[in-house]
């Protein structure tokens, strides 16, 4: 993702530093983190942090956005889904799963790599070459990273986005226009992205602090 | 440039709208044709920031701005920069270590509306990915970058005042590199060349007096 802005505070540090410490204690070869959340929940802000905290611990760890992933263009998205119903096509079968889990799947195999990666100054969708040759982990963020079974931990953010209004309220990021249509999405994605939970290894909750989930 | 952090402040946005409103007034002497921009400034001064904010404002008036960032055009990857910057003096720092060949391919790709690969440096790993855009329907090139007014093309040369003291003192909070006294004697040299080149803009921005006048 390209021009994108993050807003990394001293909550996300703090949980970053125990998911990065419990990482390390889980290391293994060519691992990958998946990181899930509702919108506005520090999803991108938390996988940041994780990898400036692995970098340091001299762990080459690459953010991958499932953002760039969306099968309909950013431009086409939103007249797409009003008219096929928010409620009916809004959730997973969005992305495009096939060139995810290849993408995954060329990390496992140390092999270079194309990617989609959207530009949201210019909204079109570029495309990305990484040799993950170089890279010894992965961390997936996006609102349904952890559906994924090719992932060997999977962190939850607890927050809704209930609880982060003012950051969509006021349009800080420049991403969306807020509307009903919005809203209406957002309530979709909530009831997508909170029947994920289950399959989380480490909870995130609504303080940011962290925990670890209960053994189902 | 993948992962970088940057930080908006009012004074971000009332210089990017102060550029924003020069390209508006140059657009409208030439409507249809497609236009460079290139934004300059030492380390810190907020090229980046500006960059996508001005960006922003554009894309909003449905005109397609795509930033290209020439920290991401260096000869020297950045995990080997420094040992090889050491090694050659600091009489190598400067736009000579711009790969120019690739920085002039996109903007002739952009001007011919074609497909172009740049590379991309992500900040996280400091490795050097490749991009591959498509210049079709893109109208404004923005091109920041120290040496960016190298660039004669350009519709608008944008320079952003900044003090020397200033651009120490951004060093001391960002935490992109740490401060050391080599580190000191590549940013005077770095302070140097763009101060020489600064007669070639035609826009000037000064940040700390803006401030003054808000």
């Amino acid at each position: 993702m390209l021009g994108d802005i993050l807003l990394i505070t001293e909550k996300h540090k703090q949980a970053a530093e125990i998911i990065a410490a419990h990482i390390i204690n889980k290391r293994k070869d060519r691992m990958i983190i998946a990181i899930s959340g509702e919108s506005g929940s520090g999803k991108s802000e938390l996988a940041h942090a994780i990898a400036k905290i692995l970098r340091k611990e001299g762990i080459f760890a690459k953010p991958l956005h499932t953002d760039n992933y969306y099968k309909i263009h950013p431009l086409e998205r939103r007249e797409w889904r009003l008219r096929h119903g928010i409620e009916n096509v809004v959730g997973y079968d969005e992305y495009d799963w096939e060139k995810i889990n290849q993408n995954l799947d060329d990390f496992r195999n140390g092999r270079r790599s194309e990617m989609p990666c959207v530009d949201l100054v210019t909204e079109q969708v570029d495309r990305l070459i990484t040799n993950f040759g170089e890279v010894d982990m992965l961390l997936v963020e996006g609102l349904y990273a952890i559906k994924s079974d090719n992932v060997d931990l999977r962190v939850f953010i607890e927050l809704t986005y209930l609880e982060t209004k003012e950051k969509h309220t006021k349009d800080a990021r420049g991403k969306e226009i807020m509307d009903e249509a919005r809203w209406a999405t957002l309530g979709q994605e909530h009831k997508m992205v909170q029947a994920l939970k289950p399959r989380a290894d480490l909870l995130v909750t609504k303080e940011y602090a962290v925990a670890k989930a209960a053994i189902s | 440039m993948l992962h970088d952090l940057i930080t908006i402040t009012p004074q971000h946005e009332s210089s990017a709208k102060m550029v924003f409103d020069k390209v508006l007034e140059l657009r409208n002497g030439n409507p249809r044709g497609k236009m460079i921009i290139t934004i300059s400034g030492e380390v810190g001064s907020g090229k980046s920031t500006i960059s996508i904010v001005l960006g922003r404002l554009l894309t909003n008036q449905g005109i397609r701005a795509k930033i290209i960032d020439l920290d991401d055009f260096y000869k020297i990857p950045p995990l080997e920069r420094r040992a090889w910057r050491e090694k050659h003096g600091l009489q190598s720092i400067g736009y000579e270590e711009y790969d120019w060949k690739k920085v002039y391919q996109n903007i002739s790709h952009f001007l011919q509306n074609k497909v172009c690969s740049m590379p991309c440096v992500d900040l996280i790993t400091n490795h050097v990915d490749e991009l591959i855009t498509d210049y079709k329907g893109v109208d404004l090139l923005i091109i920041n970058g120290l040496y960016s007014l190298k660039i004669k093309e350009a519709d608008l040369k944008v320079f952003i005042e900044q003090s020397y003291d200033k651009t120490i003192e951004y060093q001391h909070y960002s935490l992109k590199e740490k401060l050391d006294s080599y580190r000191l004697k590549v940013l005077q040299r770095e302070h140097e060349v763009v101060n020489s080149l600064k007669g070639l803009a035609d826009f000037f921005i000064d940040f700390e007096s803006s401030l003054y006048h808000l």
